[in-house]
């Protein structure tokens, strides 16, 4: 063993009060934080209380909303009007999801498998056009497929018919809403197939013979996590929106954005759009809750 | 070369000093002690190595001695210092990272002077260092380079610059070569060797590699559950371990576990085996002698030597040696590891089933409690 | 070549049909928007000669010039203040492992989730609450706070691929905690900073409900400006404006893409956004 040194070993073999680096540099990380929270506090959740509190409030007879105790804005909500177009809101959302997924697959899996040396440029060629302006997106589908519009035009020209009625119909709201938010059920899904091991889909190949029985067999299960990511991140926008019931829709297919974006900004009754605001996020974690349980127990199977 | 000598007024006082000298030095997180009141003093100008198992604390030992871990209990000396409380940049010691750490934003120029331009030197007197620097470990060729652009072994040397460049009191090592491959870690042992005994500067070396550990270092401490199994020069921990850990650890041991009694252990009814005297045992304890492989003999046995009958269980041919497992009793297989010296035809070799007689020298069974 | 690569590189037409039709299907719109904006005439299904009246009727029009510089203004401005707030963020949320971390963590991820018309109600309320008077910079208030977590995501992924030995090598070198951090960190972090930073202006350029929410009368950020002159009619001097917000934010999605690669060589936002 190491002898030791008499003049070394007399010194006091105690911790030296408290620690001083550590917390110097536990200061510096909490000094990072205390601004950005500061911030977050004061400007979102500091917000969210308001819309709860006045969820519960009422508009002055001269139009000023006021805070109260009152559940009148929610018992007005239990009118079959409202819950019918939650109804339709919450169909529409998913009809945009399921067809989001369908066609998030066939692109992710080209890109992805097929891609070679261009799979990042595909990537970005999907990428920039839906992080531009998604109004003027949603303003060239309503010109495009407005009555005396381009595709009516061809149609008549091309005598394929009189002529199609496109907006104010379901079918257009949905497929603006998935022309909105496809992207984020492709990068997710991309990302799964990038990382998933390719020979695998080979021995399912030769396991299962054809292509949709390894799709179903092999592909879908070994992405699921993607596919669970993407279902929410365009699940979520999609049953909040406005803008594409707004330009390609009418009345008959306004969502829940449309009534809320009315209370505030037309109808001037704030307290109810807080109501209808708050049902929103409370039927939203519903749905989400549920959702993530049930994706969380069926990964726990598969595992 | 300025780089070979310190230049510190105080020489006197420094080598008189201990370059580390770590007092009753622990690391507890929560019920764990992962370091416990370890005792050192590495002197200066050593080269040496902390050689353990992962988790035996070898890491944070060093953590501590840069300043990165605050111990729990103990003080660590630097150059006669007491820096227990002292933040890492005010420590008068420098690390070469496992990962290398290299910042990837500056060139190999801009990493390996980083830490003079924190000390405020003026700017030729760091363009010099780091040009002689970079010399010594013969990247000058790459000083404008940056780190992503480099080899696993080019970017070890230039975290091995980047840390000289400073002349710590010491260097403090973290398994630098761990992530180089085979080939370039021996090349790189040889190499750090070198380089250390030309700079002249206290090597605090972690590593879980024996070789490594035993190639290069003027010492070797090896640590078990955060303590100091055993500390002495390499080959003195390899012919006279003092624990049963360190005689596994360090190389491969024979283990012949058995009951001590007049001089010999009695290792199974019918195999006592006679070790060396001065260990002050009376007789009755358990315990174990150790023979290393290559100390035992199959043939030409001398007469000094112990002799155990035994049977030839496998032969492995490895080139330069050959190994084989030779039972001695139903419990107790030996490993023995011979030269394929010149004059032995493959014919000489035994094969499994034959009998043999073992023989070693006294002196090289060693008893461990 | 391998059995194994040729049997990947058979392709599925039917995926390959179907991706072609999508590409097709998501320029279209766009392709119409910019070559409608050189329609010689008003109309938008037939196109009848080049012109650049469209682009001369937006120049003039001072109302929409104040627009465009004003979403500008609140870009430029919102990125940076998610910038700083959201690095500070994530370098704060990387370090503190306690549990009030991981709820602030949490909290700050919230406005991802949430839908942008519960963000944008919700910012109204607070600032007519508190008595601010809608304009430009209760926008870009609003803006900031909804894109602090792209910021902080992104930050968070380029730290925690960054080894902890790089701060410790800091400060191994002689650098107080508050140095390791300005020279060390945030250098290794310009390339993600950088793809953030542009990732967010094109957000903000573009984004319409929270401006919607937020905005007062005048002047308006350009797309609440569209917005309304879209509800009195489609005009394909709509067109014009929208060719030059379509141009602009593809420019900087671009930058945002390829710069954070040309710096950084290993990393682009591109990664951070695929989650590669």
């Amino acid at each position: 063993m190491t002898a030791l040194d008499p003049t070394t070993a007399q010194l006091p073999a105690q911790p030296k009060g408290g620690t001083p680096r550590s917390g110097q540099h536990t200061r510096l990380w909490a000094a990072l934080l205390a601004l950005p929270t500061g911030w977050m506090v004061a400007f979102f959740l500091s917000s969210m209380v308001i819309v709860v509190l006045l969820s519960f409030g009422r508009t002055q007879a001269d139009g000023q909303p006021v805070f109260s105790t009152r559940l009148d804005n929610y018992a007005q909500l239990w009118d079959p009007l409202y819950l019918r177009l939650f109804l339709r809101s919450v169909s529409y959302a998913v009809a945009t999801t399921a067809i989001c997924a369908v066609l998030a697959y066939p692109v992710a899996y080209v890109v992805a498998l097929h891609g070679g040396r261009r799979k990042n440029l595909l990537i970005a060629a999907i990428v920039v056009p839906f992080f531009a302006s998604y109004l003027i997106r949603m303003y060239a589908w309503s010109a495009l497929l407005s009555d005396d519009g381009l595709v009516n035009s061809l149609i008549v020209r091309l005598h394929l018919g009189g002529g199609v009625q496109f907006l104010n119909t379901p079918y257009a709201v949905i497929g603006g809403l998935v022309y909105g938010y496809v992207v984020f059920m492709i990068l997710p899904v991309y990302a799964a197939l990038e990382r998933m091991d390719t020979s695998l889909i080979e021995a399912g190949k030769d396991l299962y013979h054809g292509p949709w029985r390894t799709f179903w067999s092999v592909t879908l299960p070994a992405t699921r996590a993607g596919l669970f990511g993407g279902v929410l991140l365009v699940f979520l926008p999609a049953l909040g929106d406005f803008v594409s019931a707004q330009l390609l829709g009418g009345p008959k297919t306004f969502m829940i954005g449309n009534l809320i974006q009315q209370q505030f900004l037309e109808g001037q009754n704030w307290p109810l759009g807080s109501a209808m605001t708050v049902a929103m996020m409370i039927g939203l974690t519903v749905i989400m809750v549920g959702y993530l349980r049930a994706t969380a127990t069926r990964s726990r199977e598969a595992s | 070369m300025s780089l070979l000598h310190h230049t510190s007024d105080d020489a006197g006082l420094a080598t008189a000093a201990p370059a580390v000298s770590l007092r009753g030095l622990t690391k507890s997180f929560g019920r764990d002690t992962v370091v416990d009141h370890l005792d050192l003093d590495i002197g200066k100008g050593e080269f040496f190595s902390l050689l353990g198992p992962s988790g035996c604390g070898k890491t944070t030992t060093l953590r501590m001695i840069a300043g990165f871990s605050d111990p729990s209990e103990g003080s660590i000396m630097v150059g006669g210092k007491n820096v227990t409380a002292t933040p890492p940049h005010r420590r008068d010691v420098n690390t070469v990272f496992q990962s290398y750490a290299l910042f990837e934003h500056l060139d190999v120029r801009g990493n390996v002077g980083f830490g003079l331009r924190r000390k405020g030197i003026d700017r030729r007197a760091i363009g010099q260092r780091v040009g002689e620097a970079l010399e010594l470990v013969q990247l000058a060729d790459r000083a404008g380079s940056r780190p992503a652009e480099l080899s696993g072994g080019q970017r070890q040397r230039v975290a091995l610059a980047r840390a000289l460049v400073n002349r710590p009191q010491v260097l403090l090592l973290d398994e630098p070569l761990a992530a180089l491959d085979l080939k370039l870690r021996r090349a790189m042992q040889v190499e750090l060797k070198a380089i250390q005994r030309e700079v002249d500067i206290t090597f605090l070396f972690v590593t879980h590699d024996q070789d490594e550990a035993l190639s290069m270092s003027d010492r070797i401490a090896i640590m078990n559950n955060g303590v100091i199994e055993q500390c002495g020069r390499p080959e003195d921990v390899y012919e006279s371990p003092t624990s049963v850990f360190a005689a596994g650890f360090i190389g491969t041991s024979n283990l012949m576990p058995g009951t001590y009694a007049d001089g010999s252990v009695a290792v199974c009814d019918g195999l006592r085996i006679p070790v060396p005297a001065g260990h002050g045992l009376g007789g009755g304890e358990q315990v174990s002698v150790a023979v290393r492989p290559e100390k035992i003999w199959l043939s030409e046995l001398t007469p000094d030597m112990v002799r155990v009958p035994g049977t030839v269980v496998s032969s492995s041919y490895h080139g330069a040696t050959t190994q084989y497992l030779v039972a001695i009793a139903p419990e107790v297989t030996l490993t023995v590891l011979e030269q394929n010296l010149p004059r032995m035809s493959p014919e000489d070799r035994w094969t499994p089933g034959s009998r043999v007689e073992l023989g070693w020298l006294p002196e090289h069974a060693v008893l461990l409690r | 070549m391998s059995a194994r690569s040729r049997r990947v590189e058979r392709r599925p037409a039917v995926a390959v049909a179907v991706t072609v039709v999508f590409f097709a299907w998501l320029y279209l719109p766009i392709a119409a928007v910019v070559l409608f904006s050189f329609n010689s005439v008003k109309s938008l299904s037939t196109f009848r000669g080049f012109s650049t009246r469209w682009y001369a009727d937006f120049v003039h029009d001072a109302d929409l010039v104040t627009s465009l510089v004003a979403s500008i203004g609140i870009a430029a401005v919102s990125a940076v203040g998610a910038l700083v707030l959201g690095t500070m963020l994530a370098l704060g949320l990387s370090r503190i492992r306690s549990r009030t971390g991981r709820a602030v963590g949490a909290v700050t991820l919230l406005p991802l989730v949430t839908p942008e018309i519960v963000t944008g109600v919700a910012a109204l309320l607070l600032f007519t609450g508190v008595g601010l008077k809608l304009s430009l910079v209760t926008v870009t208030l609003a803006e900031i706070t909804f894109s602090i977590a792209y910021v902080t995501v992104i930050v968070r992924g380029r730290l925690a691929a960054m080894s902890t030995e790089v701060e410790e090598a800091a400060r191994d070198l002689g650098c107080t905690p508050w140095q390791a951090l300005r020279l060390v960190t945030l250098p290794t972090l310009v390339p993600a900073l950088l793809g953030a930073g542009l990732l967010v202006f094109a957000l903000v350029f573009d984004d319409f409900v929270l401006a919607f929410f937020t905005t007062g009368v005048s002047p308006q950020p350009l797309p609440v400006r569209i917005y309304s002159s879209i509800r009195f009619g489609v005009s394909p001097a709509i067109n014009a404006v929208g060719t030059v917000m379509l141009v602009l934010s593809a420019l900087v999605m671009v930058l945002a893409l390829i710069v954070p690669r040309l710096w950084g060589r290993k990393s682009s936002s591109l990664d951070l956004i695929t989650g590669a």
